[in-house]
């Protein structure tokens, strides 16, 4: 069996099961390590709580929204400016958070007046909002407030408002992720079907899975008006309320975070005949096929391959810059869930990159089995890691970078191992096909740092040479490049602006002619 | 009356200043050596907290969680404490103080976490670890009682209360130092140091600014020792320098062993250093020396080229941790400068009769508002919708978006601050502290002439 025992772990044997290798010549059937159970008291686990999946991950990237906790006021203050979904209406999600702030009374006689008040209060300070979410915690879901009683109630009292309920303390799961799967289903049964949108376009989809970190929404979004698809909502980075509850008039949802939104693709068809089509937005390839098909859907292909050559003459010349000189460097790619399987191929194959080792925080065994057959052999796959066995892993595979979290960031640069954020990431957005060239730069100024270079030598022991005065990435990593790479006259390095977004910002969109009757033909597919 | 101290009106809360209790239990715990915390209820209790502090010192911690779930929320949980004990001691051997925390959901099911301990002392701890040092400590904080800074001012005192234990005095001070950075500890050490007072330092947190070494280092911790913790009984005196952060631990130490408790000041500003000082000099008989005028001297040095020159006469809001909104107003008002807004982040109601506020109450000559139980949206709403006008916010990196959106040059201060780099290796304590407070103050202001073109010549000369 290519279970791995992790040496701090041989006094907890039943995390064997929870990390194997993939082994040379074996199947997926051989190496698939057990996921998304309960968490093993103590063992210091990356994992969060249900509350945050629903509330941090997929409630508060909706734009237009006031995201109301009921209950004490750490879980609203701890998900707070931690992450980085931006908005185009001025970040207002980012901005502002509400808690009830509930407090020992409430805890003993109930707080449902205390959430009635809230509710008016927080409408009052923000007139020109109209839409809530409010968030269940552990404290208000063990005392029994009956929360989707108030806001009915509230919503009877103050007609303009619309209010969205979303019960999922903490506990409910071994992880985020029963978080997400209850914010999915919730959303679909109170709020789907309730507003009429209006439609624009003969080809109109939902963006489904898709958080706007740093602005990914943005771009896809781009793509998609490029080609005269109209994006009824998003779900949810950068989504508008109102959107949201339109899906039903979708022609299409294009799912592209399948950990965190699949629930709700799924119920969309099931209930409302919607076709689901997965696509992925990292990659020069993958995009592209992912362009390609929903165009095929559709049958507008021109359009993407028009978009497609455009952007690849324009940034892949920038791509294979990056590539020849990443070639061969080890990578752990310990994301929280999809991103393992989005980017285990597609980092070999476009940046040159060995992916060593995957994990997974939250995902399961489905996210694995991706993960695991797009991985290189002899790459060390674990499911839930704690602290210890992340240490381990990096001392025994000796990455030259790690895409991961914030704080196990922190840690890996103590043990020298540069860091990028897989969640948030560096120099974002990641998505597109410029977004491409800005991961592999990030990862390349990540590798290839002077200073990175120093954090290896001690001083007191090693030979340092006394005639540098500097070093740049170039000279160290164009060390062992051959001449014809290092003077191509096609390669250049990243030639886009700080901001990527501003481009976008700007751009004027095609009007493409609409054909008469073709929507309705297309919802009955 | 010029100073008006009231309650902020709304019941909710628009973007907190404070998180919760456990949060300030895990504070206090990190400072330990050889102390990993449990938190008992939901992973992000834990998980969360864990990124704050990462987010504030750029380093990682170790804190564990008996990952409550729904199983536990019905059935109780507390059998996922005595396994996380067991897993936890196994997988870390150096680990021998493990206060075990409760959050509001286990609170409200009820686990008794005082019960649990006593079984692991009896069964787990007896059988399978005779023979190693461990201490289980249960600290209740409820998430629905008080905040973060209660949560560390109790934290502190059921430590103390544990360890502490009578031996033969010493001629060291207890110091507890509050929720302070890493470069406030290290000010207050070199003020001790220069001073031949010797101290069980509450906590040791220097470490938190950890370096990056050639064999590598995973995580920062504390260095606070138990024996440092059971000194803390046969000590001259305790000085809790924050009083909501500490004050509870050193009430404790004077009732149970005599031991005198002097409360405050936090020596923020030349004034309040100059009180801690001649406190110290009161207690421990050891004359202040020249060094210390010197050092003094420098500050006020530097403190003089800026303040009736820049800082007179400008309006300052300042929120976070009471003492330290306490003191900054105080050393601001030595700076000419008007505190006009003072943002306490919870409900605690000892505020209203602490004797410094009290003293703003009798003797200030312009309007000063105070608001308890306050959120970050009490400051927005007055600048937005109330026509308030200030140069300067002082606060943690939480209320940035009003500094950012209103224009308003801020000066980042307490905890956390993620927007700035390095912040917790400044002190703001000591002589030293008020000078490079002074000085951060105007050179942001500077920074804010500049980007506006508000006067921006008159810093050719100077």
């Amino acid at each position: 069996m290519p279970y791995h025992l992790f040496k701090c772990s041989e006094c907890i044997p039943e995390r064997e099961k929870h990390a194997v290798i993939k082994g040379y010549g074996e199947t997926l059937t051989d190496a698939l390590p057990l996921g998304y159970l309960n968490t093993i008291p103590g063992s210091i686990s990356e994992r969060g709580c249900a509350y945050c999946g629903a509330k941090h991950v997929i409630g508060t990237p909706m734009k237009d929204v006031i995201h109301l906790s009921h209950g004490p006021v750490g879980c609203t203050y701890d998900t707070w400016q931690t992450k980085r979904y931006i908005s185009d209406n001025d970040n207002f999600q980012l901005k502002y958070t509400f808690a009830t702030d509930m407090k020992e009374q409430h805890i003993v006689f109930g707080a449902e007046k205390l959430l009635k008040k809230n509710i008016k209060e927080a409408f009052k300070a923000f007139p020109e909002i109209k839409r809530m979410t409010i968030y269940q915690t552990c404290a208000s879901a063990l005392i029994g407030d009956d929360i989707n009683a108030i806001a009915e109630e509230m919503m009877e009292e103050m007609p303009d408002i619309d209010i969205f309920v979303c019960n999922s303390p903490g506990f409910g799961g071994p992880s985020q992720s029963g978080g997400h799967h209850k914010i999915n289903i919730a959303w679909v049964n109170q709020k789907v079907g309730t507003f009429e949108p209006e439609i624009t376009s003969d080809y109109v989809i939902n963006y489904v899975g898709e958080y706007n970190i740093q602005g990914d929404q943005e771009v896809m979004q781009d793509f998609f008006k490029r080609m005269g698809i109209q994006v009824l909502s998003t779900f949810t980075g950068n989504g508008s309320y109102d959107g949201l509850r339109a899906m039903h008039k979708a022609h299409l949802n294009v799912l592209e975070c399948a950990r965190s939104a699949e629930y709700i693709c799924n119920e969309l068809r099931v209930r409302y005949g919607i076709p689901r089509l997965d696509i992925d937005g990292f990659g020069f390839e993958p995009l592209s096929a992912s362009l390609r098909k929903v165009a095929m859907f559709f049958g507008i292909e021109d359009r993407a391959d028009a978009i497609i050559k455009e952007e690849t003459q324009r940034w892949k010349p920038e791509l294979d810059w990056y590539k020849e000189r990443l070639k061969g460097k080890k990578v752990c790619l310990w994301p929280g869930g999809s991103k393992l399987w989005h980017w285990a191929n597609v980092i070999h194959e476009e940046m040159g990159v060995e992916v060593v080792s995957v994990y997974t925080k939250f995902g399961h065994q489905g996210d694995m089995e991706k993960g695991i057959s797009r991985c290189e052999e002899g790459a060390l796959a674990i499911d839930d890691p704690n602290e210890l066995e992340g240490i381990e892993a990096m001392e025994t595979l000796k990455p030259d970078i790690i895409f991961t979290g914030k704080r196990p960031g922190e840690v890996a640069k103590k043990i020298r191992v540069p860091y990028l954020n897989a969640h948030a990431y560096h120099n974002g957005p990641w998505k597109g096909f410029e977004g491409w060239v800005r991961f592999a730069r990030d990862v390349y100024n990540g590798i290839f740092s002077p200073i990175h270079e120093l954090s290896l030598l001690d001083i007191s022991k090693d030979e340092i040479p006394t005639d540098k005065g500097f070093l740049t990435q170039h000279l160290l990593s164009d060390v062992n490049l051959s001449e014809e790479v290092k003077n191509s006259t096609v390669l250049r390095e990243y030639t886009g602006d700080y901001d990527a977004l501003k481009r976008i910002k700007e751009r004027k969109y095609p009007e493409f002619p609409r054909k008469s009757g073709l929507e309705g033909e297309l919802s009955a597919v | 009356m010029y100073c008006d101290v009231k309650v902020k009106e709304r019941t909710g809360i628009i973007n907190p200043i404070f998180t919760c209790q456990p949060c300030g239990v895990q504070f206090a715990s990190i400072g330990i050596k050889d102390c990993i915390g449990i938190v008992h209820g939901g992973q992000g209790c834990v998980m969360f907290v864990r990124l704050l502090f990462s987010q504030h010192f750029k380093e990682s911690f170790e804190l564990a969680s008996s990952s409550l779930h729904e199983d536990g929320a019905i059935f109780g949980a507390l059998n996922r404490i005595e396994e996380g004990v067991d897993v936890l001691l196994m997988r870390y051997p150096k680990a021998k103080v493990i206060p075990i925390i409760s959050t509001c959901s286990t609170e409200v099911i009820g686990d008794d976490i005082d019960g649990v301990v006593r079984k692991l002392n009896a069964g787990l701890l007896k059988e399978k670890y005779a023979g190693r040092e461990v201490h289980l400590i249960p600290i209740h904080s409820p998430s629905f009682v008080g905040s973060m800074v209660t949560g560390y001012d109790l934290a502190v005192k059921e430590f103390v209360t544990y360890f502490a234990k009578k031996g033969t005095p010493t001629e060291k001070i207890n110091l507890i130092t509050g929720w302070v950075n890493p470069g406030d500890v290290t000010e207050l050490k070199h003020l001790l140091s220069v001073m031949g007072v010797e101290a069980n330092v509450l906590f040791e947190t220097e470490a938190f600014d950890s370096p990056l070494m050639p064999a590598g280092n995973h995580v920062s911790h504390g260095d606070t020792t138990i024996e440092d913790l059971m000194d803390t009984a046969n000590a001259k005196a305790t000085f809790a320098l924050n009083i909501y952060e500490g004050g509870k631990a050193a009430e404790y130490l004077e009732d149970e062993f005599n031991v005198p408790a002097i409360y405050g000041p936090t020596p923020i500003g030349i004034r309040n250093t100059d009180t801690f000082l001649k406190k110290l000099e009161r207690i421990t008989g050891k004359p202040i020396p020249e060094s210390l005028v010197r050092e003094r001297g420098i500050a006020l040095d530097a403190i003089t080229d800026v303040t009736h020159m820049f800082l007179a006469d400008k309006k300052v809001a300042i929120y976070g941790n009471p003492d330290l909104v306490i003191s900054l107003a105080e050393f601001c008002l030595d700076m000419e400068m008007k505190p006009v807004l003072l943002l306490l982040g919870d409900d605690n109601s000892k505020y209203k009769s602490d004797p410094r506020i009290i003293e703003f109450q009798e003797k200030l000559d312009y309007k000063m508002e105070i608001i308890m139980n306050a959120d970050l949206w009490e400051l927005e709403d007055r600048i937005k919708n109330g026509g308030l006008e200030i140069d300067l916010i002082m606060g943690h990196s939480k209320g940035r978006y009003i500094a950012v959106g209103y224009n308003i040059p801020m000066v980042r201060v307490g905890f956390p601050v993620y927007d700035r780099a390095g912040m917790y290796r400044h002190p703001i304590v000591g002589y030293r502290g008020a000078m490079l407070l002074a000085e951060q103050i105007a050179n942001t202001w500077f920074a804010d002439m500049e980007y506006k073109h508000n006067r921006e010549p008159v810093l050719n000369v100077w």
